[in-house]
């Protein structure tokens, strides 16, 4: 099968060399070169916040999606997303892909889950130093993800909502005093100038699905739908996530040496404050879990066993 | 050629037969675009995008900047503002030999200052310059030329609705790009300028004179522009505001000082909203049809196909830029300055970040070259606007008349080019 | 004009007017949300999903209203080059094509509005639903049929003058 895989990240991103060109050339050979596929990257085929839809519909065949992009949609697979979970994206990646393949079926219905996976967890990167959750009431935070939005409007801080074009512009320019990025990120967006402060804790993560569009699923030949499956597997979400999170971890080494630079370790108390300051948001996934009509204790016990198997729980 | 690319000739074929049925651009290119690509990947697919694609442009808040500064710049007309710019341009200038001219093409800098559209600018001031050249002596070719060239200042000089989408289609800073037209647009002045005197020279009546008291009082008219354009450019420069922010408080602001002066009423703020909403509704559904057209090149591989045979032909960096930007400069001849920004940009926008020209740059310079096309024969946007206004100027003479800047803005181009510091100065220094 | 023409131009100015209000109320919410921001860190909750979903509903309103005006975008060098009755025959064409899009558009995005009510899709801060604001969006595209049906209607039968020339339209 010749499959179009479609993404939004730039061609030359760090998933798409040691992630996706890796796993499809892998395939390809599982396959005895009869799975091929063409990158689609850089939202060419659709919106970033559309790559579900475009699973579903067809109109690529595989996609990478997002799923807070569409905040309320998919509740079960947004606990990937509440705060001070997931302590690295490697290992958390498999726990995250083993905990949710018992849900995909439900929750995604409308396609065919080949795995999921999460960015290696980013925190907040300040102009001036971020210390306990106080330090945020009244500053201007541009947030990853709608959870941290809801966090920072918790903690009295407002959220910048900007393009990701104008975000760097937004927090370079002094628009926003704090911005949550993955560690890498501060320095590949180029504001690594701006934000010389960075609070060393797993604070969220976010979450991504490899979704497949059904009939091409289900219409591929056995042995081409064995390759496929075989590369869908928890071990290929640590794999596929790999590199990435190597990328961004560089980032907080690059931070940790460099002088001009503040790498604050919050205190057991202050790390403690933090995590009692997120619970509402705890309390709020699982309003929401529930309302969707499922039991949010089971499936978050699940994901903490999920995440201490692989030594991934954040403590 | 493989079926893939047959099916993108055709494509293009068919695109351009319903533009000549006068199919409106925007429709014409979803239809070409689902067609095409279900002619690659299958109905279900392709309809589906048309479920999707729309709703999502739409609803694009990256976008929402181009309906405010529009009715930025129709409330900045309907307060008489181009009035105001235009006299002081007279007061500072009319002393000159062909003082009127020059105060002219001050008058459309300013007023592109707080409108995002050539057109408009173009149109504002034929109403108001034109009368006052006639009546004192320019001939009808100088007077035209000069607002139909000084009128494409206004997708240069910010706020621009063209730089807007062209940030939008390249994820590229819009702050940045509004930032990197001034100076450029001031360029375009002085050598508009320069135009005047040198092809017109002979037959440019004399200055008139001034009392000194006027040229303070007309500065008193246009303070409202200054504090505009300081608040919003300002404001983008300075970091305070981002792009939309400054949109949505020029519009605001255009309005509020518009009532304070008595100029505006609820009527006429309504109209604005209406004329502003459709013109910004007309661009919207190129953009609508854009995108759908896009998918449909992307997935034959068009763009990636031109822009390797580009790469091929190793001309070099700047062979390949000029013949991109003659392209441009041909398919600006007959297409709309929005539509090719936005049906070309994705096309070539890959070919020359590999060439290694900076993004914000070649934003400039695509808008310089698009800017030709709303005063080269046969449409010529800006031409037809002042045709329209005053029927007893034939759009011969008017087209006569605009060729010596036509020259001018080729100069400005090659001048870009050669020295790209002009256009990098300011946003390098953000 | 007769009787149907004047009535359909007060529907279409109606249309015009609602989208209009709208399009202030975008900006007063933008507007209001940076000040709100950068004075009191207290941006108000939504306004960016509010003001984008807002936007969608006048675009699509106003697309209703282009329709039957007549003033969207096309290029015009074919047309103005031929005689007038060859010219009211593309004018026809022209608008027959937008009709038919309309139909196809407003068919398409139904099943947009029926996925987003499915899916409890939910703005960003208040996760309010946002189906109704796309169903407020898809009546906008239903009402294109109707303006368009209403104007190749009146082109056919020779009440509309062909397409009026937009060279007065301000658009780039
Ligand atoms: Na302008
Ligand atoms: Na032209």
């Amino acid at each position: 099968a010749e499959l179009r895989l479609a993404h939004w990240l730039p061609p030359q991103h760090t998933l798409q060399t040691t992630g996706f060109e890796p796993w499809i050339q892998s395939i390809g050979e599982a396959s005895g070169g009869k799975v091929t596929m063409t990158i689609f990257p850089a939202q060419q085929l659709g919106s970033a916040t559309d790559h579900y839809d475009m699973a579903r519909d067809g109109i690529a065949d595989i996609t990478f999606v997002n799923p807070g992009y569409q905040p309320g949609r998919f509740p079960i697979i947004a606990l990937g997303e509440v705060p001070f979970m997931v302590s690295n994206g490697k290992s958390g990646s498999k726990a995250f892909d083993s905990w949710y393949k018992a849900y995909a079926e439900k929750e995604m219905a409308d396609i065919h889950v080949c795995m999921a996976f999460l960015q290696d967890p980013g925190t907040l990167h300040s102009r001036e130093a971020i210390k306990v959750p106080a330090d945020l009431k009244g500053k201007n935070v541009r947030p990853a993800q709608a959870t941290v939005a809801s966090y920072v409007a918790l903690l009295g801080g407002a959220s910048v909502q900007v393009p990701a074009p104008e975000a760097r512009e937004v927090i370079a320019r002094g628009a926003a005093d704090a911005i949550t990025f993955p560690w890498d990120s501060v320095y590949l967006f180029g504001i690594d100038s701006v934000t010389k402060h960075h609070l060393d804790m797993p604070l969220y993560t976010t979450t991504f699905v490899m979704a497949m569009n059904k009939a091409t699923y289900e219409g591929m030949p056995a042995d081409e739908r064995k390759a496929l499956d075989d590369h869908c597997t928890s071990e290929w979400a640590e794999k596929i996530s790999a590199g990435w999170a190597d990328k961004e971890q560089s980032g907080r080494d690059r931070a940790l040496s460099e002088k001009d630079h503040t790498v604050y370790k919050p205190t057991a108390e202050e790390a403690q404050l933090w995590k009692n300051s997120a619970e509402p948001l705890m309390a709020k996934w699982k309003d929401q879990v529930k309302a969707a009509g499922a039991d949010p204790e089971a499936v978050l016990k699940a994901f903490r066993d999920a995440l201490s198997a692989e030594n991934a729980l954040a403590e | 050629m493989t079926s893939l690319d047959w099916t993108a000739v055709i494509g293009f074929a068919a695109l351009f037969a319903m533009l000549a049925v006068r199919v409106p651009i925007g429709v014409a290119m979803s239809l070409v675009g689902v067609g095409g690509f279900a002619a690659v990947a299958g109905w279900r697919p392709a309809l589906n995008q048309l479920a999707i694609s729309p709703i999502r442009t739409i609803t694009d808040y990256n976008l929402s900047l181009i309906p405010m500064f529009v009715l930025m710049g129709v409330l900045a007309t309907r307060s008489g503002m181009s009035k105001e710019l235009f006299r002081a341009g007279q007061a500072w200038l009319g002393q000159l030999r062909g003082g009127l001219a020059l105060a002219s093409i001050s008058a459309c800098a300013g007023f592109a200052a707080i409108s995002g559209s050539s057109v408009a600018t173009a149109a504002t001031m034929s109403k108001v310059a034109l009368p006052e050249m006639r009546r004192f002596g320019y001939s009808d070719k100088l007077a035209t030329g000069v607002i139909a060239g000084g009128g494409t200042l206004g997708i240069l000089i910010p706020p621009s609705v063209v730089l807007a989408i062209y940030g939008y289609i390249t994820e590229q800073d819009v702050g940045k790009l509004f930032v990197a037209g001034i100076l450029p647009g001031l360029v375009a002045v002085l050598m508009y300028m320069a135009c005047v005197y040198i092809v017109f020279w002979r037959e440019l009546p004399q200055g008139m004179s001034i009392a000194a008291g006027e040229r303070l009082a007309s500065l008193k008219g246009i303070w409202a522009i200054l504090l505009l354009f300081v608040a919003i450019i300002g404001g983008i420069y300075a970091g305070v505001v981002t792009p939309t922010e400054a949109a949505a408080a020029g519009a605001f602001l255009t309005a509020v000082i518009g009532i304070a002066r008595r100029r505006l009423d609820f009527t006429s703020i309504l109209n604005s909203l209406i004329e502003a909403l459709s013109t910004s509704v007309a661009i919207y559904t190129i953009l609508i049809g854009a995108m759908l057209f896009n998918y449909f090149l992307v997935i034959t591989q068009t763009p990636q196909k031109i822009a390797a045979f580009l790469v091929d032909l190793d001309l070099g960096a700047y062979p390949t830029l000029w013949l991109i930007l003659g392209l441009f400069f041909l398919m600006g001849c007959i297409l709309d300055a929005m539509a090719m920004i936005i049906l070309l940009v994705p096309i070539v926008y890959p070919v020359v970040m590999q060439l290694g020209f900076d993004p914000i740059w070649f934003g400039i310079i695509v808008v310089v070259t698009v800017e030709l096309g709303l005063i080269t024969p046969p449409i010529g946007m800006n031409v037809f606007v002042i045709n329209s206004i005053n029927r007893d100027v034939s759009l011969i003479t008017i087209f006569r008349g605009v060729a010596p800047f036509v020259v001018a803005d080729l100069i400005r181009l090659a001048l870009f080019v050669a020295f790209p510091s002009i256009v990098m100065l300011l946003p390098n220094s953000m | 004009m007769d009787r149907l023409t004047d009535l359909l131009s007060r529907v279409t100015r109606g249309v015009e007017i609602t989208a209009g209000l709208c399009l202030a109320v975008i900006t007063v919410v933008i507007f209001a949300s940076a000040i709100g921001r950068y004075l009191f860190a207290y941006p108000i909750p939504d306004s960016f999903d509010i003001a984008r979903l807002l936007l969608g509903i006048t675009v699509m309103w106003g697309f209703a209203a282009l329709g039957f005006s007549g003033r969207h975008i096309t290029v015009d060098i074919l047309a103005e080059a031929v005689s007038s009755r060859l010219r009211r025959m593309i004018d026809l064409i022209g608008q027959a094509v937008l009709l038919g899009f309309s139909i196809l558009l407003t068919w398409k995005m139904f099943t947009r509005l029926a996925s987003a009510f499915a899916s409890h899709e939910a703005t960003f801060d208040l996760r309010l639903p946002v189906w109704p604001f796309l169903a407020m969006i898809w009546l906008g595209a239903l009402a294109s049929i109707v303006m368009a049906a209403i104007r190749l209607f009146l082109l056919a039968t020779g009440r509309e003058p062909a397409l009026h020339d937009r060279k007065e339209m301000i658009h780039d």
